[in-house]
């Protein structure tokens, strides 16, 4: 248990700077996500924080202590590797129980740790094994049980569901956040997949460019995002948007006047935005934007619909069937207390 | 039928290419079991098939046999000093250049291909004077260390490969779990280079088994030298006796050949598998 904290680090390799300054703080059990896309330096910056990567600028503290200079193995971490690393000539015991023979505990004790983390990984039935012998799951979890077992200070993340296929990731995820919830240990867990992000942390740091875009509770960065950016990165589907001009208090787009409620707080008239809404706040309206039913992918509890109004690719989703078919005429319209503004020009959040 | 055609052309080329290579081999095998008399009379298997020649040569009961266990037994030496020696600083040299990535780490590997493009042979004086300067002539371990020397570039360079095909992530989880650079080479190294490093071994000790030039030499007395250089001693005389030199070379030539047959699960690899995702 320990709190994490990142303060102005920096990092470059060669002449290129991968990251511009990062500062964030980890509370204490805190399960913290970073997402972005590849290449954003959230590797870069989880391995930093490992003592894998050197710190370029800044500092890294666990617990209140600076960290820079401090070997991997004296910072009390436990990683888990998108690859498994698993030692491929031990066992799954010995695989878990590594690290305690190299800190020369005793036989028992390490017999005994091993033991509880098998119970509560489940893998019991595997400990004499050899990870070529195991699924791609059950390796996962060995990975899981070697960090367990060091009862490390933070636990660290490298797309660790990267490489399992979309049933299982969907199972480990849930597996993963469960053993957090028991355990409560700081996590600092990163991977490209906005949905791990949204059900799994605490708190997301969205990454884009070697900056962090955006810090917060899931929800907030979904109902919230403060610029272009994060707004496309989270949600599945993604946000629709669309140019428009701000005109009379409300917005022109797609040749219609839109509402904004929004814009009471801000935005002047003829400033130009984007606007944004996302596909579920998109409705079936008698007026609104005039569109043509592209595509209708109907999933059962709810249906997406791909519309084209003018160019503009727009996605909705309505909960339960519809009775639109594609070529169909229909109106959209955005509900009015659900719309995000963007400045057109810096991509932030309007008001 | 395709496949058919396939098999069949690759049938012709082995076919010949075995017996290319067996052809020797039994000839060598014909003269160890003829007598003296039949051992030039061009048939096929002899009419008397005898295992005097082998008697003759374990008992050391000829002139050119009088040191035959000892100079097998220089031969052994030898080949298992310079296996372990080449494995002992290929291996070191291969983890620090792969893994732990020293600086002047390409500098070494350059040098290594670079010694390549110099014959042996054409060392074989200058290695004399500097084994005469060390008072090593005569010694076995002046045959060692030429053949450690010989050996080394070539292992390094094979074990270098070897080990960058390791994934790195091993290394780091190493770290992480708290292994010192010594403990990941004993306890992560070591074991999953096993395959690679018994072929290397292997390698350097038919080198060194093979070895005749070097030996002969560095090496005179007849106590001193391996069995390759007292079997070029039986061709001194105009009258050589063939089948006892063709019964101690199929002698001599069975020990790589055992070598080989138990070594050959470790030629093959696949021990990494599982460790990480491919």
């Amino acid at each position: 248990m320990a709190t994490v904290a990142f303060s102005d680090v920096h990092k470059s390799f060669g002449a290129t700077k991968v990251l511009h300054g990062i500062s964030l703080d980890i509370a204490n059990g805190e399960f913290m996500v970073l997402v972005g896309p590849s290449g954003c330096g959230k590797s870069t910056l989880l391995r930093m924080l490992a003592g894998l990567e050197e710190i370029g600028g800044g500092e890294i503290s666990i617990d209140g202590r600076v960290v820079n200079d401090v070997d991997s193995k004296d910072r009390d971490i436990a990683m888990v590797f998108q690859s498994y690393a698993l030692y491929p000539h031990m066992t799954v015991r010995e695989n878990m129980g590594f690290s305690l023979k190299l800190r020369k505990d005793k036989q028992r004790l390490i017999d005994e740790r091993v033991a509880n983390a098998a119970r509560i990984l489940n893998l019991e039935p595997y400990l004499e094994r050899f990870p070529r012998e195991l699924s791609g799951g059950q390796r996962q979890r060995v990975a899981m049980g070697r960090a367990i077992v060091r009862d490390p200070k933070v636990f660290l993340f490298d797309e660790p569901l990267s490489n399992l296929d979309a049933k299982l990731r969907v199972a480990m995820r849930a597996e993963i956040k469960a053993l957090h919830q028991r355990l409560k240990t700081t996590t600092v867990y990163v991977t490209h997949d906005q949905i791990e992000a949204m059900t799994m942390a605490d708190r997301i740091a969205v990454m884009n460019e070697g900056r962090i875009e955006q810090l917060g509770e899931p929800l907030e960065l979904y109902d919230h995002p403060v610029n272009l950016f994060v707004a496309q990165f989270i949600g599945s589907p993604a946000m629709n948007i669309f140019d428009g001009v701000v005109r009379a208090g409300a917005v022109e787009a797609l040749g219609a006047r839109l509402p904004a409620a929004v814009l009471r707080a801000g935005g002047t008239d003829g400033q130009k935005v984007k606007y944004g809404v996302r596909p579920e706040h998109l409705e079936l309206a008698s007026a609104g934007i005039a569109a043509e039913v592209v595509l209708v992918e109907p999933m059962g509890a709810e249906t997406e619909i791909l519309a084209k109004a003018g160019d503009t690719r727009l996605t909705l989703m309505t909960r339960g069937r519809s009775i639109a078919g594609p070529g169909d005429r229909i109106f959209l319209a955005p509900q009015a207390g659900y719309i995000h503004l963007f400045d057109a020009a810096s991509g932030l959040r309007i008001a | 039928m395709n496949k058919i055609v396939r098999e069949a052309k690759l049938w012709l080329i082995a076919i010949p290419i075995l017996l290319w290579t067996l052809l020797p081999i039994y000839h060598i095998f014909l003269f160890s079991i003829s007598t003296k008399d039949s051992a030039f009379s061009g048939a096929l298997w002899p009419a008397k098939p005898t295992l005097h020649n082998f008697a003759v040569v374990f008992r050391q009961d000829h002139f050119y046999l009088h040191h035959f266990w000892a100079q097998i037994w220089n031969s052994l030496w030898i080949a298992v000093a310079v296996g372990v020696l080449t494995l002992a600083v290929a291996t070191c040299a291969a983890f620090a250049i792969s893994r732990l990535k020293v600086k002047g780490g390409r500098v070494v590997m350059n040098a290594a291909l670079f010694t390549y493009f110099i014959p042996a042979a054409f060392l074989a004086v200058p290695m004399y004077k500097a084994m005469g300067t060390y008072g090593l002539l005569n010694s076995r371990w002046s045959l060692v260390l030429a053949m450690v020397t010989l050996a080394s570039p070539y292992a390094i360079w094979v074990l270098k490969q070897a080990s960058d095909k390791l994934p790195w992530e091993l290394d780091e989880a190493a770290r992480i779990d708290g292994a010192t650079p010594l403990q990941l080479f004993r306890l992560v190294y070591v074991p999953l280079m096993m395959p690679s490093l018994v072929a290397i071994g292997t390698y350097a000790l038919i080198l060194a088994w093979n070895e005749y030039l070097y030996a002969f030499l560095l090496l005179s007395h007849e106590n001193t030298i391996p069995l390759a250089v007292g079997l070029g001693h039986f061709l001194a005389s105009d009258d050589s006796p063939w089948e006892l030199l063709m019964a101690t070379a199929l002698i001599y030539a069975a020990p790589p050949a055992a070598i080989y047959y138990a070594f050959r699960r470790y030629m093959v690899g696949g021990l990494t598998a599982g460790a990480v995702k491919t």
